[in-house]
């Protein structure tokens, strides 16, 4: 809690005390004074909100945290990894630093990586990490996954009227996550008027300052937890099989808000000062989802570096007790996909371009 | 539901307009009752059964004794059953585990084992208070001092009346009775009126008193588990912060829910009195208990201090009548030795204030705030402690002599005392010039200072809420 919660509660004590019976006047002039009065006030709290820094905390705050702790310490070139829970389970940054360091690459890697995360929200926290740690990362590794890109409100599917699930939806996001459903980035009629709802209530919420001061903190002062969640034994009720065939090769282009965000970031980041971006997916067991980001690096992506699972190799590598479930990796399975991801990255050349 | 959930908005938004589109003192009462039932069904059906019987025995005991003759056996035989019962069901809902956990503690001191294990029973929520009504109604008609209602249905809305049902405040069925009977019309002063208490209540509860838990409950830990906390831990400035925390929160909190009650109960035409005046502004320790929970203190002076002797006695029975009083007071807040030592220190200072000062305030108004308020923020920890070891740590830490740990909680709450000084102020009157301010009162500044407040609030208000401290006594 910051001192701006006793200002702001002193100022509403003073106005509820204040309140009296109104003479009557229009109708009109009154709802328009209401709003004036509301909007303002939302406007006024959001900006000092934002010039003490203060969020809704969530664990991505925390994630963010133990990355800036991470490169505060190290001069090294700076990779950052941003993804879901595939990549919160699947790419280990210790790992993946060592393995870089061991091959005489000097390269420190941090994941920004959480559960559910669309790409809207990863990159919400990827400008957070440049902003608290003062560094714009060399690479930035992109995940990219079907789910994501083709439901824009990912997030609705997981958690609704939360903290994260409020504090996502700025106005930028939310006009990006409308721009995805009205091309159809949701799950049939009822899902897009689900989303659509959801998304206009969690956009007001937002606007509003819903919990900001109240449950809000300095970011910077969020406790950091490391973002890599190691998992050592296979989930209840996971059944799975390897599959190592795969969908016929396509190329495919992403849903059209997706492929201008990723435009857009791309610029941004570039502008920004970093050297190169890169997509990536880790390994999961759907034939279909390996196929679709291989599609993607062969057609929308094949400008960038772009690292598909979808590699026979591996994928026979993986075929044991590696799996938390269909979609995540055990801390075993992380080992052996972060190692045979460490030479893809050396063998692109990437390393070398970017220096 | 609680009222800060957004569900209860709808339904107060449904019984509201439903009320006041009825036409008829019979329908709308009905609507009432039945909106009642569905609020406290809301919670845990079950025990509509048991409010159920509250109400009537309650009616049935009024019923006969207003027929005996007054002072008669019957009319007492009837008044000792109707309050027998109504203590019958707090006593096996609220009180029964606890006697039994006690009674089996000292016998297993004195080496014998009882054999019989506890029973974890579920806590009606509400219970004191609906109780509390109940035995109002029987005394009062046992007395003679209000007419017995025939009907069930009145009986009835008034022990289940929603708004106050669950947290309070204790209205009194001489109060509360004739006001059924008024015919309401609605009108604008009715709803602004009701919108400045709930307003007020909604600003304390939610945007203060919800956002306090986090400096609290880390430190006592959670009111409803045992033995989850680690009071080593934290420093001695951070156990002295969360009790002031916690001195503020279940004053914001209570009286927060309170004002929303008056505010909700005002919507449909009802009055129900204030139950909290402000009391961490009061220079004695017998002006704190004419300002907290005003609803019970007088409850108890009136039920309990005055029928015991009061102070008609000698001053040694005025005493023992205000240790009683308090102790019993201590009790009806929770089943544990920690609220019955919390009602004795109460019993204990009421009475030495009573033996020493006699009435007057004789070390001044500054000094007296300072020690009145010291010591109620003291007697908080045994109030919110899960065990008198735990009380004692923390009070320990209150000297300075208690090594510590290096936990620490933010200093920012200190800032507590200055905003709880702004809200007894601005309560007591002060900032005139806001009170009688023409200006504000002109529609355009009215509706822009409602929207500045809501966007305040909306900031404010918890993601997370917290139930009302109160709901578990």
């Amino acid at each position: 809690m910051h001192w701006s919660f006793f200002a702001v509660a002193a100022l509403g004590l003073l106005l509820a005390h204040g309140l009296r019976l109104p003479r009557a006047g229009s109708r009109v002039l009154s709802a328009s004074a209401f709003i004036a009065g509301l909007l303002t006030t939302a406007f006024l709290i959001k900006s000092l909100a934002a010039a003490n820094g203060i969020g809704r905390t969530t664990d991505f705050d925390r994630f963010v945290n133990a990355a800036v702790a991470e490169v505060s310490q190290d001069y090294a070139p700076i990779i950052v990894f941003t993804g879901a829970s595939y990549s919160r389970n699947g790419i280990d940054p210790e790992r993946l630093t060592l393995a870089l360091r061991e091959r005489g690459y000097p390269h420190r890697v941090v994941s920004l990586s959480i559960e559910a995360a669309s790409i809207l929200e990863r990159d919400q926290h990827l400008q957070q990490f440049i902003e608290l740690s003062g560094k714009v990362p060399d690479l930035v590794f992109v995940e990219v996954a079907e789910d994501f890109d083709h439901r824009a409100a990912y997030m609705f599917g997981n958690s609704k009227f939360s903290m994260r699930a409020i504090e996502q939806f700025d106005l930028a996001a939310s006009a990006w996550t409308g721009f995805g459903i009205l091309g159809g980035a949701c799950q049939g009629l009822k899902g897009c008027v689900l989303d659509a709802g959801y998304l206009g209530l969690h956009t007001a919420l937002n606007v509003l300052n819903v919990g900001l001061i109240g449950s809000g903190e300095r970011s910077a002062s969020v406790t950091a937890v490391p973002a890599y969640d190691p998992q050592s034994e296979p989930r209840e009720d996971s059944e799975h099989t390897l599959s190592l065939t795969s969908a016929p090769a396509s190329i495919y282009q992403g849903p059209q808000w997706v492929r201008s965000f990723r435009y857009q970031q791309q610029n941004r980041l570039l502008a920004q000062g970093a050297r190169a971006i890169a997509y990536y997916q880790p390994p999961t067991l759907d034939p279909d989802a390996r196929a679709y980001i291989d599609g993607l690096c062969e057609g929308e992506l094949f400008a960038f570096d772009c690292f598909s699972p979808n590699d026979p190799k591996l994928m026979a590598r993986l075929n044991g007790d590696y799996w938390f479930d269909s979609s995540h990796l055990l801390d075993g399975g992380t080992a052996i996909y972060n190692l045979w991801l460490v030479e893809e990255i050396i063998a692109s050349g990437m390393l070398e371009r970017s220096q | 539901m609680i009222f800060t959930d957004v569900i209860f908005f709808v339904f107060l938004a449904i019984v509201f307009s439903t009320y006041w589109l009825l036409r008829g003192k019979e329908a709308r009462l009905n609507l009432l009752l039945g909106a009642s039932v569905v609020f406290y069904g809301w919670w845990d059906w079950r025990f509509l059964g048991l409010i159920g019987f509250v109400i009537l025995i309650s009616w049935l005991v009024a019923g006969f004794a207003a027929k005996r003759a007054p002072g008669g056996a019957l009319r007492r035989l009837a008044l000792i059953v109707g309050i027998s019962a109504n203590l019958a069901v707090i006593a096996t809902f609220k009180y029964f585990g606890f006697f039994a956990d006690s009674a089996r503690e000292m016998l297993s001191t004195i080496g014998l084992d009882p054999g019989w294990t506890a029973l974890n029973i579920l806590l009606p929520v509400g219970i004191s208070f609906y109780v509390f009504q109940a035995i109002s109604y029987i005394v009062d008609v046992a007395r003679g001092d209000l007419a017995p209602e025939s009907r069930l249905r009145r009986v009835a809305l008034y022990i289940a009346f929603f708004p106050q049902l669950v947290a309070g405040p204790i209205v009194r069925a001489a109060s509360f009775f004739p006001q059924m009977e008024r015919v309401k019309s609605f009108s604008s002063t009715l709803v602004f009126a009701g919108l400045r208490a709930f307003a007020l209540g909604f600003a304390y509860k939610a945007g203060i008193a919800d956002n306090l838990a986090q400096f609290v409950d880390p430190v006592f830990g959670d009111a409803q588990v045992a033995g989850d906390t680690d009071l080593a831990a934290w420093s001695n400035l951070a156990l002295v912060s969360a009790t002031l925390a916690f001195g503020a929160l279940i004053y914001f909190d209570f009286a927060g829910y309170s004002l929303m009650a008056i505010g909700v109960a005002r919507w449909f035409g009802f009055y129900i009195p204030k139950n909290f005046d402000h009391p961490y502004a009061s220079p004695a320790i017998d002006d704190f208990w004419r300002r907290w929970h005003i609803s019970l203190s007088s409850w108890l002076r009136d039920y309990l201090y005055i029928p015991l002797g009061g102070n008609r006695l000698s001053a040694g029975k005025t005493y023992r009548n205000l240790m009683v009083t308090m102790v019993l007071g201590g009790l009806w807040h929770g089943a544990a030795w920690t609220f019955v030592a919390w009602g004795a220190m109460h019993g204990a200072a009421l009475a030495f204030h009573r033996a020493v000062f006699k009435g007057r305030a004789a070390i001044g108004v500054l000094y007296g705030l300072i020690a009145t308020q010291v010591f109620v923020l003291l007697t908080w920890v045994p109030f919110r402690a899960e065990s008198f070891a735990d009380t004692l740590v923390i009070w320990s830490a209150f000297t300075g002599l208690r090594n510590g740990g290096s936990a620490e909680i933010s200093t920012w709450v200190w800032l507590l005392v200055p905003l709880i000084a702004l809200d007894a102020m601005l309560g007591k009157g002060g900032l005139k010039a806001l009170k009688t301010s023409r200006i504000l009162r002109q529609p355009v500044f009215y509706w822009a200072g409602l929207g500045v407040l809501s966007g305040i609030m909306l900031a404010l208000y918890p993601l997370e809420a917290s139930p009302f401290v109160y709901f578990q006594f």
